[in-house]
């Protein structure tokens, strides 16, 4: 397990660096100056001069390689730099950010499995009964719905037509509600098939036809073997979907006004700020090869017999 | 879920067959939009703004007095062949590259590899904002994004597919046998790995569209005055207490569309497990 | 002898603060005492900081009604006194006086050294009014400064009326970012960076009686929160109402009080001279229906005829009237005929146009009706969205219809945009638009100091760019506000978008 920690750890190293490479590149490649962005934010235009000495004082004018050496410098002595839109640290920024949208991605996360988890199961057993059916269309809905339109849905039945919601959240978790809602409605719905599927492949093995034969209650079935042979695929699934809520909920976190991470990126790529997009990246990268890790590495501890094949399943 | 019984064979059978023809029929629903549209989608008109349904306008018309039917149809159009033509690359793409990683290895499977880990290091939807913003706002752009990381899924099935096809009897049978390494690739492997990557392919088509749907809400996919769900759905949603049928309209043809697609993939994987192939 | 000094120097000094006590000030108008009344207003921004002279922070503290400055623009963009008396101008030498009885927030009277320092500290941390490092400016007296320009400069006093030359006390702020002492009817009480700001009311205010007891911002971005918000009672109003929730308040005119006035902010094309013919160019400008588009957007614009609102007195140009008929006669007398596909062209080459835009302010919706309109008549068009029009086809030039949205009036005086957008030297020369008339009427302009005399040069020069077909001013974006009905004077009948809140503002439950 060490080994496997340790060259994942070092693989991460080339992919960072690449993975930083590309998008400043990309970004130096895209029209749009800084500069400009932040001197005309409220629509008022600007003379050359003073962009010009805008861009002087950001350091915009140097070669590329030069302020990506600057930038990489800065990150190896743990200085993310500082932000062009308001020149506030970004390790700070990201930080706030990261933690609205781990707050969101949790909720969600636990919400899904709270729901998916018993119904899967249900409907494994009441298999091809009219439960099943009904609560497999209505996942079927909930996996086709793109989740802007969910959120505009649930904002416009909550908070206007049926208004137990207030629009500004009194509390955190009042606020939450509605955008982990919107999330959790695309995930619950994937997470109940896939339960399913894993519950009924169980209860299609031999040992659980010698354990009904033995005359073993169904419900101690289910819970003692059944439910722990899945909770690998459910940590799979669960470990899967982290990764895409963290910086999917862009659209989710716009409507519901969440100052998360993904909304971040997006106004900091709008606003051409490189210092918060490459922070955003860096972070990123390390947070996703540490979830995958993570995931794998519970994966095996629950189901000894797998051995993790690279780059598989 | 029972192997190999005929009986549930058959049943499996009919239901993809059904959301084959369903499929179909939403395509050439597409095809025939043109002919279909009641109106002009584009025509607007200040005297007709924001109508509910009625007989001129059958889904009632937008904030620019468009015909909601209309662009619906059209949007179906752009949305189903913008996805359609996107997992077809990536779907080729992918296979390709997989099955050419899997089956030599070495520094071309590493550099893959890496490069696979680089792309998914990242969250999708971030990187296909980044592109479309850098690229500019257009339909091509938008499924170039939405490309980029779409063909890692096959890739990374069909090398592992390969991987562990590499080592059957009968490939190394036939490889004794003469078989050339194309003709083997073509023959023996491309059918056995075939079954998994469509069931993705047909699930991806979904969720490529929802993508697309995601980046034109965003503003950074479709251009106007281009007919398309996810734009229309956000032109339309500071209406929603106005006229609810410009949201509605759109949000349920794409609902009915993708769910149709991930019916059709979810039976085709079904087909797959009854007939025995593995898709581990 | 010296008891008697100290003497006379205690009562000057109680007589002093009794001065700053009281409203000495003709302007405030004093109608009652203040009330417990708060109001909760949402804004479209915020920002980590409340250091006035930043960025565009100083809109913002004057939004909160935190700071003044020497002069305030009103409802007709005209640069009204405010802490100043009056600013006069000889050659280009300025004397402005500063009103008698203002002080700041803790007392502490405001001097003209202040004053002259908050312009020197706005010129060092604001890159757009770094050219005042280049002024002496001095302090003649308690009351009174000068401000000496290398160059005639007659908008100076205009140019004081930006917020973001809020006069602050340099010397007993400590925390400029979270806490600065300002002169206005509010004082900060709490302050989240990008987030929820409270302001209570400012008990020593030098203009009189403050009616509101504080106020509370809200940061909300989305239009859709806002309207909700609104509709459930959580605030009590908000601007840049969009043109779809003006629909919804507008019928129910009990509850909610809706204001329309044009604003600055100027929806503008340019048209490429390099690439289209002047017969084009006014087929293009014959077609374009400005009341048509604006009637579309739905009282978010108002139809425009040039760049400055035609209550100004810059404003005064006229535009030919929509006439599809004579834009068709004038294509067709320069070669063009319809196609088979209800195009024109000539030589075998359809009239296609690229119209490039970028998605914000409703440009997206004009770039559609554009083509819409001009398809009525043959010109074939194809929109491209570019991100960043700054940095791409502005820069470029490769555009035949270029779409652009800026603040054309940014405080009552035509130059800003004059220089901006219709000098030769400007990034818009880009387009083709020579005219050495129109230069040598904008170098008068710049020096020239009489304000009837500016109107009538702006008025040519507009003109000017108008009859050679050049530009297009489709609309004036509306400052749109929506207050509870009962909640008065947030400024919702003044253009400019950075005054909201201050002493008149009243809450009636």
């Amino acid at each position: 397990m060490g080994r496997t920690i340790g060259k994942r750890l070092l693989q991460l190293i080339p992919v960072l660096l690449g993975l930083t490479l590309l998008v400043y590149a990309l970004m130096d490649l895209a029209p749009g100056d800084p500069a400009a962005k932040r001197l005309q934010a409220q629509g008022v235009a600007v003379s050359e001069e003073t962009l010009d000495a805008a861009r002087e004082e950001m350091g915009l004018n140097r070669p590329f390689l030069v302020r990506y050496g600057d930038w990489l410098l800065g990150v190896l002595h743990g200085d993310l730099g500082t932000s062009y839109r308001d020149g506030l640290p970004v390790a700070a920024k990201l930080w706030k950010g990261l933690k609205n949208t781990l707050v969101l991605t949790l909720a969600s996360l636990a919400l899904s499995v709270a729901v998916s988890v018993p119904l899967g199961v249900y409907t494994a057993v009441r298999q091809n009964r009219a439960g099943d059916y009904v609560i497999r269309f209505l996942s079927f809905v909930g996996a086709s719905m793109p989740n802007f339109l969910i959120s505009v849905l649930l904002m416009y039945f909550f908070c206007i037509r049926v208004k137990i919601f207030p629009v500004i959240a009194k509390s955190s978790v009042q606020g939450l509600f509605l955008p982990a809602l919107a999330l959790a409605v695309p995930l619950m719905s994937r997470f109940v098939r896939q339960i399913r599927a894993e519950v009924l492949e169980e209860l299609s093995k031999p040992y659980v036809a010698g354990a009904r034969a033995r005359g073993v209650k169904e419900r101690y079935v289910l819970y003692k073997n059944v439910l722990h042979n899945t909770l690998s695929a459910v940590i799979t699934i669960v470990g899967l979907s982290v990764g895409g809520l963290l910086g999917g909920s862009v659209v989710v976190e716009t409507i519901f006004s969440w100052r998360g991470i993904g909304k971040l990126a997006m106004d900091s790529i709008t606003a051409r700020d490189y210092p918060v997009i490459q922070g955003f990246v860096l972070w990123m990268a390390v947070i996703f090869v540490a979830i995958n890790l993570a995931t794998d590495l519970a994966y095996r501890a629950l189901d000894p017999r797998v051995d993790g094949l690279e780059g598989g399943r | 879920m029972m192997k190999g019984r005929p009986a549930a064979r058959a049943a499996v059978k009919r239901r993809v067959w059904v959301f084959l023809i369903l499929a179909i029929l939403l395509v050439a629903l597409a095809v025939a939009a043109p002919a279909l549209a009641p109106n002009d989608p584009n025509r607007t008109n200040s005297d007709f703004m924001k109508i509910a349904p009625c007989a001129q306008f059958p889904l009632g018309t937008d904030k620019l007095g468009r015909c909601v039917l209309s662009r619906v149809l059209m949007g179906a159009r752009t949305s189903i062949f913008s996805s359609l033509c996107v997992v077809a690359a990536s779907f080729a793409f992918g296979t390709v590259l997989g099955v050419l990683c899997g089956w030599y290895g070495g520094a071309l499977d590493e550099l893959v590899m890496r490069a696979v880990d680089i792309l998914l290091a990242f969250p999708q939807m971030v990187l296909a904002i980044a592109v479309a913003g850098v690229l500019g706002g257009s339909l091509l752009n938008a499924m170039i994004a939405m490309g980029i990381t779409g063909w890692t899924l096959y890739a990374r099935l069909a090398r592992s597919a390969v991987l562990t096809l590499k080592n059957e009897p009968f490939i190394a049978a036939e490889k004794l046998s003469g078989c050339g390494t194309p003709r083997l690739l073509c023959r023996h492997v491309l059918p056995n790995i075939f079954g998994p990557l469509l069931v993705n392919a047909a699930t991806q088509i979904g969720t490529m569209m929802i993508g697309i749907a995601g980046l034109s809400f965003l503003g950074i996919g479709v251009t106007p005055p281009q007919a398309e769900w996810g734009s229309m759905i956000n032109e339309a949603r500071a209406y929603i207490q106005l006229a609810p049928w410009t949201v509605l309209a759109p949000g349920g043809a794409m609902l009915i569309t993708v769910m149709i697609f991930n019916y059709l993939g979810d039976s085709v994987r079904d087909l797959m497990d009854v007939s025995g192939q593995s898709h581990e | 002898m010296k008891k008697t000094l100290a003497l006379i120097l205690a009562l000057v000094m109680v007589l002093a603060l009794c001065a700053c006590g009281t409203a000495s000030a003709p302007a405030a108008t004093a109608a009652g005492g203040g009330t417990d009344q708060t109001v909760t207003l949402a804004e479209s921004f915020a920002y980590p900081s409340l250091d006035a002279h930043k960025d565009y922070y100083g809109w913002y503290t004057s939004i909160y009604g935190m700071t003044e400055t020497l002069f305030k623009m009103d409802d007709n963009s005209v640069a009204q006194p405010w802490l100043a008396e009056s600013a006069e101008s000889d050659g280009s030498t300025w004397t402005v006086t500063l009103r008698d009885g203002i002080c700041f927030s803790n007392g502490k009277a405001v001097t003209a050294d202040m004053v002259v320092k908050n312009l020197q500290r706005a010129a060092k941390e604001n890159d757009r009014f770094a050219y005042l490092a280049g002024y002496e400016m001095k302090a003649t007296g308690d009351k009174t400064l000068t401000i000496t320009t290398p160059e005639v400069y007659p908008t100076l006093k205009n140019d004081l009326a930006s917020p973001e030359l809020a006069i602050m006390d340099l010397d007993d702020t400590t925390d400029f970012d979270k806490a600065p002492i300002c002169t206005g009817p509010f004082v900060i009480s709490s302050f989240e960076p990008e987030g929820t700001v409270k302001v209570v009311r400012n008990e020593k205010y030098w203009g009189g009686d403050v009616k509101l007891a504080g106020a509370t911002f809200l940061y909300m971005q989305e239009d859709d929160p806002k309207q909700m918000a609104m509709q459930n009672g959580e605030i009590d109003g908000y601007t840049s109402v969009t043109a779809a929730a003006l629909e919804t308040y507008r019928k129910a005119p009990d509850t909610y009080k809706v204001s329309v006035v044009p604003a600055t902010r100027l929806q503008f094309y340019a048209l490429n001279e390099n690439r289209l013919d002047a017969a084009v160019r006014q087929a293009i400008n014959l077609t374009v229906d400005k009341n048509a588009i604006a009637k579309y957007l739905n009282g978010t614009v108002t139809a425009a005829t040039g760049p400055f609102g035609t209550a100004t007195a810059y404003g005064k140009v006229t535009v030919p009237a929509v006439d599809t008929a004579k834009a068709k006669s004038l294509l067709e007398a320069d070669g063009y005929t319809l196609n088979a596909n209800g195009i024109y062209e000539k030589g075998g080459k359809a009239l296609s146009l690229n119209i490039c835009y970028y998605a914000a302010r409703s440009l997206d919706t004009l770039a559609t009706l554009i083509q819409e309109q001009l398809k009525a008549i043959g010109i074939d068009s194809t929109l491209t969205v570019e991100e960043d029009p700054d940095g791409t086809y502005i820069t470029t030039g490769d555009f035949d219809i270029a779409l652009y949205c800026m603040i054309a009036d940014k405080a009552g005086d035509p130059y800003y945009f004059v220089n901006a957008v219709l000098r030769q030297s400007s990034r818009w020369a880009i387009a083709g638009f020579h005219s050495d008339a129109c230069e040598a009427l904008i170098n008068q302009l710049q020096y020239e100091t009489d304000t009837a005399k500016r109107a009538e040069l702006a008025n040519q020069i507009v003109q000017l760019s108008i009859d050679d077909n050049a530009f297009g001013y489709v609309g004036l974006f509306n400052k749109t506000t929506v207050l509870r009905a009962g909640v008065t004077g947030c400024s919702e009948t003044c253009p400019f978008d950075f005054y909201e809140i201050d002493a008149n503002t009243s809450k009636t439950a």
